[in-house]
């Protein structure tokens, strides 16, 4: 929820944060029962007031160089009496700068349907409600004829009521695909490098607010806005309909980025991969391309496992089947929320949850047509629950 | 061998010297001539001159320093990250194409216009324009994540088979910003070549008179010559014209091309244009007001080129400032959310300060031009002249950075904050301009001396000067 | 008399208005290889030094070439070299090459604009036989010249000098193809 990196925090809710006078990302100290550690702060909204919640595992001193010095150790503050909660924290302001680096700025959505959401009963009484809102422009409008994708069309579908924030898929993003780890200072100067994200919003009361999840991958919009700004074709169509990425050709101007409205490209803005530690080369996947400083990367539906399905179907002399490929996000979610396949293969997984009623493309009135589309959240709130809430 | 040879005075009596409207009273062939050339030739370059070569010398260091530094690390040594892509390289990029692009307003739109006033200033605003295109021309390829493959931007044949992808404004600048610089240099040095040749022809010392006759190409100030040359000048001004509009429309096509809220607007071509005539025109008086009080040139810079400059300001000032009240007017008639929610940002949000920095210094300040004592008081144009360069600068940033910072996915919202190597480079490119600019007028003839003598009460046959 | 052979008979001038006139009773005399030098351009004497302005016309020329070239390129890169599917676009996406089509047009106009001035005055060029007069290298600062070439059919060296001289001029110089 606190999309924090390199460091665990006390988290303190927006009330008491403002009745102790403290910021997000103040320096305190904490003491405990004559025990004491110095904490960053951190406001999460939904926090129970005047509670604070402390990650233990941190603060450690010979674990290699990723995790040494990251984090305070919480430990220090635990004692064989409670092991899982205490009463009886003070917390204290020191004037120390120590900022915390997070993955999103910003977790309000600003009134926009960014993820699209309603209850059993909107549906029930509607099916076609999330069609209503979203603004997909009428396609005649383009004074363009359509690119014709003939044979397979690899699209995805993400359900956002399945998705519970496990971040599982960005992690198997991240291996599958050679992704850099950067470190704290390059997360503070917003150059994260995940292919894949989960997007993060509350919304409602600060108190007790309702909290989203969207995971953004690249949506290989068919009208890519990346490719059409890119000077050197370093980024174009497959005749699968793939947004590809051609690192070797990549000059570095970023123009992609700034034209991408879902900002899932990610740039190597100084050395990022390393390319000395013995021990990371073996870690790597050696079926995609290690890349290098200054160049544009991107999630890719990972291609490199559609070639391999391909190539072993073609020595098979069969063709393709559902389930030949799984991308690395959709076989480590847990809840089956990502589903990737053939859209132009009648009856595929895909193209039955892509014909739903639920199915959205994120900024649709943008008319990049993304093959990634979302099924709208649906709840099912318990009215008894309800009335203790805010909604 | 000399058949005749009579000293004589001039049989006709010249013309009664009237003040003309343009260049001082009293001047005659052999002055001006004197006068520019002297500058190079026999004057004792002024001590001012070794002082701030000097210092933009210590800033050449510092940007070769740092452009080192950058291509040793990468491109992450600036503030840039992701959503904001585009920083300081990209509006110094901006900011100095458009400050060139008020030299060839000069030579060229003025001259179409038969503007003779235009022929004191015109070469060194054709200077400016050169070493302000040299100097945007390097950041973009400073801001490539892989500079030293940027001409992979030019179609050339190669063994990869892969060529630019022609519908991107980037190639497009590529090839508008090269076009300019190439057709800028040709113009600038078809007009310096006679004067090349007096410089040759007065030059004492041997080697001088040989690098200036290099330079003159043997130019001799044959009619014929003359003809082509002045037809072949009308025709580059003529060109220039839509070419010099066409660089800035191409830049803007940078931004609006792109479907970020902010850039996405019909009104950045002739915005972008007016805006970098405006910032143009400020250059063109910071370096005319000092240079002519440095070198005493008072009597061929007169008042009225800096009360000509700033009405230019003026006017240009005045269509940036509909083009400032149009865009929330746009914003709200499109009805999209995301761009009035970009314009409410960009007054209110992370970089209000900006945008009002832009307005005071782009907007109310320069209203001060209305009155013709901030025209022609030299240091208070100057004073207005440095503030609209600023808030010229200021404008880019703003343009780039708001209008990235926080753009449709409220997810990746990010400010941006600019490095040390940010400023190093822009305040090393600040050097690189000056000390180029500062060479040229030591070493070339800074004024047009021959279009000079065509403004002298006298040039014409049967008296009379171009108007 | 010199071993060269005669250039031409050179008078000089400190008076556009006088050189205008001397130059217009050159022409009227039959003269055809005359040339008059200044130290600015005279719009005047267009009408009267017989020469021709093909400059336009080449400009022309290589403004058309530039377009057809521009053009022609992007067309060929885009459809028939390497045809790619870019962000869903036609391969001929011609509004997207006009911008580069303009600017290549000027820039061979512009281009054979520079060059063709230096071809049809057949610079750059180490010498000339005016130069050999000393006080030729006023002519880029403040006197006019005037020069009847021997190859001129009329010419002959005393006749010329003589009417040559009763044209007002400062003085009157033989000049030798050094």
């Amino acid at each position: 929820m606190t999309k924090l990196t390199w460091d665990n925090a006390v988290l303190l809710s927006p009330a008491t944060a403002q009745r102790l006078g403290l910021e997000n990302q103040a320096r305190v100290n904490l003491a405990l029962r004559g025990r004491s550690v110095e904490a960053s702060v951190w406001i999460l909204p939904g926090q129970p007031d005047d509670s604070a919640t402390i990650n233990l595992g941190w603060g450690r001193w010979r674990s290699g160089r990723a995790a040494n010095g990251a984090g305070f150790n919480a430990y220090k503050l635990r004692q064989s009496d409670s092991f899982w909660s205490d009463q009886g924290l003070d917390i204290k302001k020191i004037d120390r700068d120590f900022p915390l680096a997070t993955t999103e700025m910003h977790q309000a959505m600003e009134g926009r349907d960014l993820v699209m959401e309603g209850t059993l009963s909107d549906f029930q009484s509607d099916p076609g409600f999330i069609k209503k809102k979203s603004k997909q422009p009428a396609a005649e409008l383009s004074l363009y004829p359509d690119w014709k994708y003939d044979g397979h069309a690899w699209g995805m579908s993400i359900d956002l009521t399945r998705c519970v924030n496990c971040n599982a898929c960005v992690i198997a993003c991240q291996s599958e695909n050679n992704i850099p780890a950067v470190g704290k200072e390059q997360v503070l100067a917003r150059r994260t490098m995940h292919w894949l994200r989960i997007d993060t919003y509350y919304e409602g009361d600060r108190a007790n607010p309702r909290a989203f999840f969207q995971p953004v991958p690249c949506m290989q919009c068919e009208n890519a806005p990346c490719e059409l700004v890119c000077p050197v074709q370093a980024t174009n169509h497959s005749s699968d309909g793939l947004n590809d990425m051609v690192y070797n050709r990549c000059v570095g101007t970023r123009y992609c980025s700034n034209n991408c409205p879902y900002k899932v490209r990610r740039f190597n803005f100084l050395l990022f991969e390393d390319w000395v530690t013995e021990s990371i080369k073996l870690q790597r996947n050696p079926d995609v391309t290690v890349r290098s400083r200054g160049v544009m990367e991107k999630c890719t539906y990972c291609v490199q496992r559609i070639r391999e399905a391909e190539i072993n179907a073609q020595v098979e002399d069969r063709a393709l089947r559902e389930g030949d490929i799984k991308t690395a996000c959709q076989q480590s979610c847990p809840t089956e929320a990502i589903i990737f396949g053939d859209i132009n293969e009648k009856g595929s997984r895909v193209a039955r949850l892509k014909a739903q009623q639920l199915n959205y493309a994120l900024l649709a009135e943008l008319n990049t047509r993304p093959r990634t589309t979302y099924l709208a959240e649906l709840r099912n709130p318990n009215p008894e629950l309800q009335k203790d809430g805010a909604e | 061998m000399i058949l005749e040879h009579r000293q004589r005075e001039s049989s006709r009596p010249l013309p009664a010297m009237q003040a003309t409207r343009v260049i001082g009273p009293g001047e005659s062939f052999r002055s001006v001539t004197e006068q520019i050339s002297s500058i190079v030739l026999t004057r004792k370059t002024p001590f001012v001159w070794y002082l701030i070569f000097a210092i933009s010398l210590l800033a050449v260091g510092m940007f070769l320093l740092s452009v080192s530094y950058l291509f040793y690390r990468g491109v992450g040594i600036f503030g840039i990250q992701i959503p904001v892509a585009w920083g300081f390289a990209i509006t110094n990029f901006v900011w100095w194409i458009g400050i060139g692009h008020a030299g060839t307003l000069i030579s060229a739109i003025l001259l179409l216009l038969n503007q003779g006033w235009r022929n004191s200033i015109n070469r060194f605003a054709e200077a400016m324009t050169i070493f302000a295109v040299m100097c945007a021309g390097l950041f973009p390829i400073f801001h490539l994540g892989r500079p030293w493959i940027f001409y992979w931007l030019v179609p050339y044949p190669n063994t990869m088979h892969v060529q630019p992808q022609f519908r991107s404004p980037l190639v497009w600048d590529v090839f508008a910003v090269s076009t300019y610089a190439i057709v800028s240099l040709l113009f600038w040095y078809l007009g310096m070549v006679p004067d090349l040749a007096t410089f040759r022809d007065r030059a004492q010392r041997k080697w001088v008179r040989k690098f200036y006759g290099v330079l003159a190409l043997g130019w001799r100030g044959a009619s014929r010559h003359w003809r082509w040359h002045q037809k072949a000048s009308l025709i580059l001004a003529g060109l220039a014209t839509p070419l010099v509009l066409s660089v800035h429309t191409v830049v803007s096509f940078d931004f609006t091309i792109a479907i970020v809220p902010g850039w996405h607007s019909t009104i950045f071509p002739p915005y972008f244009v007016a805006g970098a005539i405006y910032s143009g025109f400020a250059m063109v008086l910071i370096l005319a007001i000092p240079l002519r009080s440095i070198y005493g040139l008072q009597n061929l810079v007169t008042e009225r080129h800096l009360n000509n400059c700033g009405r230019l300001m003026l006017t240009t000032g005045l269509i940036l400032a509909y083009t400032y009240a149009i865009e929330p007017f746009t914003a709200w008639y499109s009805g999209d959310t995301f761009e009035m929610y970009v314009v409410h940002n960009r007054a209110f949000g992370p970089y209000a300060w900006a945008y009002w920095t832009t307005l005071s210094c782009n907007v109310f300040i320069p209203q001060l031009l209305w009155f013709k004592s901030f025209r022609v008081h030299p240091k208070r144009l100057f004073f207005i002249a440095v503030v609209v360069l600023y808030g010229m600068w200021i404008e880019r940033y703003m343009i780039i950075v708001s209008s990235l910072h926080r753009d449709f996915l409220t997810s990746s919202w990010a400010n941006f904050v600019a490095t040390v190597w940010d400023n190093a480079v822009l305040f090393g490119s600040i050097g690189l301009f000056v000390a180029c600019f500062l060479l040229f007028v030591r070493f070339l003839p800074m004024m047009s001396i021959y279009e000079v003598r065509e403004l002298l009460p006298f040039s014409r046959p049967g008296g009379g000067t171009v108007k | 008399m010199s071993a060269w052979p005669m250039y031409g008979i050179v008078a000089e001038f400190d008076d556009p208005t006088v050189l205008v006139e001397a130059a217009r009773a050159v022409k009227s005399r039959g003269y055809r290889r005359f040339e008059a030098y200044s130290p600015y351009p005279l719009e005047e004497l267009n009408q009267i030094v017989p020469g021709i302005d093909p400059v336009p016309l080449l400009v022309l020329g290589g403004g058309f070439t530039g377009a057809i070239v521009a053009f022609g390129m992007q067309c060929y890169i885009a459809i028939v070299d390497y045809p790619i599917n870019v962000g869903g676009r036609p391969l001929y996406s011609w509004p997207a090459f006009i911008p580069i089509t303009f600017e290549l047009t000027i820039l061979f106009a512009a281009c054979t604009a520079f060059l063709s001035v230096f071809w049809l005055a057949g610079l750059p060029l180490l010498h000339h036989p005016v130069f050999s007069l000393a006080d030729f290298a006023r002519t880029t600062q403040d006197r006019f010249f005037l020069c009847i070439e021997s190859r001129d059919i009329k010419f002959s060296p005393e006749p010329t000098t003589e009417f040559l001289r009763s044209l007002n001029p400062l003085s009157v110089y033989e000049v030798n193809d050094e």
